[in-house]
């Protein structure tokens, strides 16, 4: 059993820095930006949803999410999880491929294309790790 | 501005196997440009003689090599960068004497790393000092068995490297730079420079990847040793692995279909894409076309991996998959024996997009998987049938 949030709210907390290092990083960023993938994350032990997509033109920043359903965009790919993998996901400690086959992971959509996002997002894991370790120790993976 | 190993007519003559004579025809009728000192030569410059004489030997005329100065064909690259080693040359029982080995044992350590059999009677001052940290290797106890499996592997994986160096800058950039018209005295500028910036770049790379790479292994070498049974050990230079096998399905028609390039472009994706998904314990072993083998000390995590694959494969062309668990033979890197046999002969008879496992698979395998018996099957070369398995999700 792995770490656990103290409430939902330090979990939403927690993902709003995951996502907002891979928006503010000078690489990451533009290479999310133009990749395109309109993701839907469900933490289904929290009955939580985040969808995240490319900013539009005229937006600031590289990527935008909502914590909310009803967005104006379809996701390309939905992935749902609990918030203990998904905080092991971002800190690069969750095989996709087995995570899936141990149903810890569900997956529908263009899966390969979130997959082909997993090199470009490889450095959040450990600056993601960086945040935990400040700020919520418990939660290292 | 001369360097200080710039040496004289005579000398680079004697370094490059011709007479001064003919070097200086050589410089004359253009096949040298000379290098900016009046009578000196340069390491690029003997470089370059070294292969002008060898193209001499294989046949080539005069006129057909200086055509190929001004067109560009003859430009170097990294080979000007290379340096030589110009001591005394040596045979194999004088470099054996100055490292204390057997003659017979020193030239079997430098033919399994690939020395060319006509290289052993001119072994150089670099050679032996290489030869010196061999002996080290050896007198520090490393079994001779290992070492002659550990140089093979250097050797091969070193061959690989400057073998892709050298034909991926003949591709990407000379072949380039002729097409468009480039001259060839611009094309050799052009090379020369681009090589001196990029041959220093390699050794640390190399070096760098490997530490990390040996940090990888390490670590999994610790866990497997934790986690494996002390009295379940293996014979010395055989190991319990499990071992898949996945290919792209119609890929041959794909070929045809889009043509080699595009072709080589899905295999490419297709083996880094088990690259990245691969779990910790797994490793690609080597890929062979469009087939892809990997290894594991984690059964488990493998078929949980493949059956997580082809989830993730949701495009044609899909892969398929064997998977078996069994004792094989490690040797010079590589996996052999039966049960690798096996394995390839398993994942030749899955479908597109299907998983296949042996009996030893699903023993070892978790809950979270289906396996659904399809019989006893014949398999290629094997006279006693196989029980074949289709791993799915559970409840899928």
């Amino acid at each position: 059993m792995g770490a656990t949030f103290d409430s939902p709210e330090q979990f939403r907390e927690a993902m709003d820095a995951v996502f907002g290092l891979m928006n503010d990083d000078a690489d990451m960023g533009p290479k999310l930006r133009d990749a395109d993938v309109p993701q839907r994350f469900d933490f289904d032990d929290l009955d939580l949803v985040v969808n995240i997509r490319a900013t539009r033109a005229g937006e600031d920043g590289n990527l935008h999410w909502e914590w909310r359903d009803d967005v104006d965009w379809e996701p390309k790919v939905k992935m749902k999880m609990t918030s203990e993998v998904a905080n092991r996901y971002f800190q690069g400690k969750e095989n996709v491929a087995v995570a899936i086959a141990r149903r810890r992971i569900k997956s529908s959509g263009d899966v390969k294309a979130a997959l082909a996002l997993i090199p470009i997002t490889k450095p959040v894991y450990a600056q993601y790790r960086d945040v935990v370790q400040a700020r919520w120790p418990h939660l290292l993976a | 501005m001369a360097r200080v190993d710039d040496v004289s007519s005579a000398e680079a003559a004697r370094r490059v196997g011709v007479s001064a004579a003919t070097l200086r025809r050589w410089v004359d009728t253009g096949l040298i440009v000379p290098g900016p000192r009046e009578g000196r030569w340069d390491a690029q410059t003997v470089a370059r003689a070294r292969l002008v004489s060898q193209l001499r030997e294989r046949g080539h005329g005069v006129a057909a090599i200086r055509g190929a100065v001004l067109d560009g064909r003859l430009a170097f690259g990294f080979a000007e960068f290379l340096g030589s080693d110009d001591s005394d040359t040596q045979d194999v029982r004088s470099a054996a004497r100055k490292v204390g080995l057997e003659p017979a044992l020193v030239e079997r350590i430098l033919t399994t790393m690939g020395f060319p059999a006509a290289s052993l009677d001119e072994l150089t001052d670099r050679d032996v000092a290489m030869l010196e940290h061999a002996t080290t290797a050896l007198t520090l106890g490393f079994p001779l068995v290992a070492f002659l499996q550990l140089i093979r592997v250097y050797g091969q994986a070193v061959a690989d490297i400057a073998d892709a160096e050298v034909r991926l800058f003949h591709l990407y950039v000379h072949e380039p730079l002729m097409r468009d018209g480039t001259p060839g005295h611009d094309i050799a500028e052009q090379m020369s420079e681009l090589s001196a910036q990029l041959l220093p770049l390699s050794i640390p790379v190399i070096e760098h990847l490997h530490r990390r790479q040996l940090q990888h292994f390490v670590e999994q070498d610790v866990i497997r040793h934790i986690e494996s049974d002390p009295a379940e050990a293996s014979e010395l230079g055989r190991v319990r692995v499990a071992i898949a096998f996945a290919d792209l399905t119609g890929y041959t028609q794909l070929t045809e279909q889009q043509g080699d390039e595009q072709a080589a472009v899905i295999v490419e994706r297709f083996a880094d894409l088990v690259k990245l998904t691969l779990p910790d314990a797994a490793r690609v072993v080597k890929t062979i076309g469009d087939e892809v083998m990997v290894v594991s000390s984690d059964p488990a995590a493998l078929v949980d991996w493949a059956v997580g694959f082809q989830q993730l494969s949701g495009e044609e062309p899909r892969p398929r998959i064997g998977v078996h668990v069994g004792e094989v033979v490690y040797r010079d890197g590589d996996y052999f024996g039966r049960e690798v046999n096996l394995a390839a002969r398993v994942a030749a008879r899955a479908a597109t997009g299907e998983v296949l496992a042996t009996n030893a698979i699903v023993a070892v395998a978790g809950p979270n998987l289906d396996f659904t018996l399809l019989g006893e099957v014949r398999l290629k070369g094997f006279s006693e049938p196989t029980e074949l398995f289709s791993a799915d999700l559970a409840g899928e």
